[in-house]
């Protein structure tokens, strides 16, 4: 295993400690969702992929990146915490009085694009900044993290049907297909599949991967910048709801929800289990 | 003088301003969401770049009109009224209201604008639910004057804005370069009672001021075309009114008549008020025959109004 694979694998180790530890302390927070995230969002930031500059949070030519399902933010924040866009105190404040944000993503905490909470949402503006790239012929691309359940939203398609018709080849959607919403498994609530099917329908092409291997997102995304092709891209990343704890995993009941007193110290004993990793 | 505004309608007027301006700012992008006018035909030919049509898909226009504002440009969103503001409501919460984007939406069709195409398209709610929202101006244009100044006023607007159009050809009353940016305009002085209007019903309410002049009633009139109310010009303006009618096209709960009158109740300010505006009580309108056989049902016609002043106590 290369020592780039191995550097990620810790990384995405240690910020889903971090999330797992800012969620107890406040009580809540979308644990499990953010587990799923965890090696696409480290694979971005830690893996040479994403544009940006942690103490220029709006720097003209970092790529934009939306976190749509904005219910992963405690996600993101900890990797901006780490990556030094504002102190990693922040996040032992989480949801607090004194603190600077609470579950939903929010727009003013350094290097968020976008307030975010409401599903279906993100993807749109997603889209709109990278036809604004086009508009102004600058090379920044816009990656956008999709939950599947807000694949259920009307909007995604309208975005989507927009994205090809303008060939946003600029835009790069990460779909984290966790198969779970809030109350239960995708497919059991209303079928999503095929999702391949019919994103190629909508225009877009589509590469499926395993969401948590490092070699599979790498694989898709180390040449991102140099991609020729008319149409959006968007990855299917196959993943595990509550990857790492694996009491918390493929259980609906998780989502949204924080463990507490044993569970906690249980989550965090099989988190940091090497086989569990 | 106005000439050129003569005649053609209020989104005609809007367009064809935005149009020299968009000419010397490349940055200025109209979002259509399959809605034509055609003054955009010539926007289309002459700007193709700066427009783009999104479809019958409102919510992602929204979102695309948001994203491109974050990435530099001045968006313009574009459809019927109700379909810019009720269809994608939560959107405009979230990206327009939430992050404070400058996006200018354009709404065609206030009041029963579209009056034979039944309460699908009638737009009566649009001015309760969006006044609700933070750092959104609403601007309830009166006539084509007013339409064109508004291009401008949203153009160098740093917050989001509704532009709200009657599709009717309405009377020009202002005069070029009137100033707009008071957010309302008295049209009439008086001592003792005021008629507050907006949009349409401010050229109805200049016949019933005229009118009530033979019952020896002097009644002031102020276009109230902006909200949120610029407070303290209005309390200047009423503040020793005996009393206030409110007089619009839209529905009670929230409009014209509830904010003036939370305006008068936060400053103490003890006004009789009359609301006129439109109650649905017994529901939506499916009543046909033209506006003015419209407005006539529901109270608003010229006839019925005086009959409701002149009945005041």
């Amino acid at each position: 295993m290369s020592n780039k694979i191995e550097v990620l694998k810790k990384k995405a180790k240690y910020i889903r400690n971090q999330v797992l530890d800012m969620c107890v302390k406040a009580g809540t927070g979308h644990v499990t969702s953010s587990f799923s995230s965890t090696e696409l969002l480290v694979a971005l930031y830690y893996g040479g992929i994403l544009k940006f500059d942690s103490k220029n949070p709006k720097w003209e030519g970092r790529d934009r990146f939306i976190l749509s399902k904005g219910h992963a933010s405690p996600l993101l924040y900890a990797v901006l915490a780490d990556l030094g866009f504002f102190s990693g105190k922040e996040l032992n404040k989480f949801c607090q009085a004194d603190g600077i944000f609470g579950v939903h993503l929010q727009n003013d905490v350094p290097g968020v694009e976008i307030t975010s909470g409401s599903l279906g949402q993100g993807f749109g503006v997603a889209a709109g900044l990278a036809l604004a790239a086009k508009m102004n012929q600058k090379p920044y691309l816009t990656f956008v993290l999709l939950g599947d359940g807000e694949c259920y939203e009307g909007s995604i398609w309208e975005t989507a049907m927009f994205a090809s018709h303008n060939q946003l080849n600029n835009l790069i959607a990460l779909l984290d297909r966790n198969w779970l919403c809030a109350t239960d498994f995708t497919e059991k609530i209303l079928a999503l599949e095929p999702m391949r099917e019919k994103w190629k329908s909508f225009g877009w092409e589509v590469i499926n991967i395993n969401g948590h291997s490092f070699e599979e997102i790498l694989n898709a995304l180390e040449q991102i910048h140099f991609r020729k092709n008319t149409k959006p891209l968007i990855i299917i990343a196959d993943t595990v709801k509550g990857k790492g704890v694996p009491f918390m995993s493929n259980i609906p009941l998780w989502h949204s929800v924080a463990p507490k007193g044993e569970e906690a110290i249980r989550a965090k004993e099989e988190l940091n289990k090497k086989e569990n990793e | 003088m106005n000439d050129n505004l003569k005649n053609i309608s209020m989104r005609d007027s809007f367009w064809s301003r935005l149009y020299d301006i968009a000419k010397k700012d490349r940055d200025v992008i109209i979002l259509a969401a399959d809605m034509g006018a055609p003054a955009l035909d010539k926007f289309k030919r002459d700007l193709s770049s700066q427009f783009v049509n999104t479809g019958i898909a409102e919510q992602n226009t929204i979102l695309i009109a948001s994203g491109l504002t974050l990435g530099g440009k001045k968006v313009f969103a574009y459809a019927i009224a109700p379909f810019i503001t009720l269809r994608c409501y939560e959107q405009i919460k979230v990206e327009l209201a939430a992050m404070n984007i400058p996006v200018t939406l354009v709404g065609v069709g206030a009041g029963f604008s579209y009056d034979e195409s039944g309460p699908t398209h009638h737009t009566l709610e649009d001015l309760s639910i969006m006044r609700t929202l933070p750092n959104i101006t609403i601007n309830n244009i009166t006539d084509n004057v007013m339409a064109t100044a508004f291009a401008d006023i949203s153009y160098k607007s740093t917050s989001p804005n509704y532009i709200r159009l009657d599709r009717e050809l309405l009377p020009i009353i202002y005069k070029k370069g009137s100033d707009f940016s008071a957010g309302l305009t008295v049209l009439k002085e008086s001592k003792d009672v005021y008629i507050v209007a907006t949009g349409n019903m401010v050229h109805r309410a200049l016949e019933v001021t005229e009118e009530l002049k033979k019952h020896s009633l002097d009644v002031g009139l102020i276009d109230l075309y902006t909200f949120p109310i610029n407070e303290k010009l209005f309390l200047e303006v009423v503040g020793k009114a005996k009393r206030i009618i409110t007089l619009e096209e839209h529905i009670l709960f929230g409009g014209l008549g509830s904010a003036v009158a939370e305006v008068l109740a936060d400053n103490n300010k003890f006004i009789p008020i009359k609301r006129i505006g439109l109650n649905l009580r017994k529901g939506y309108c499916y009543k046909y025959g033209g506006r003015e056989n419209i407005q006539s049902l529901y109270g608003l016609d010229k006839k019925n109004i005086i009959k409701t002043i002149l009945s005041l106590k």
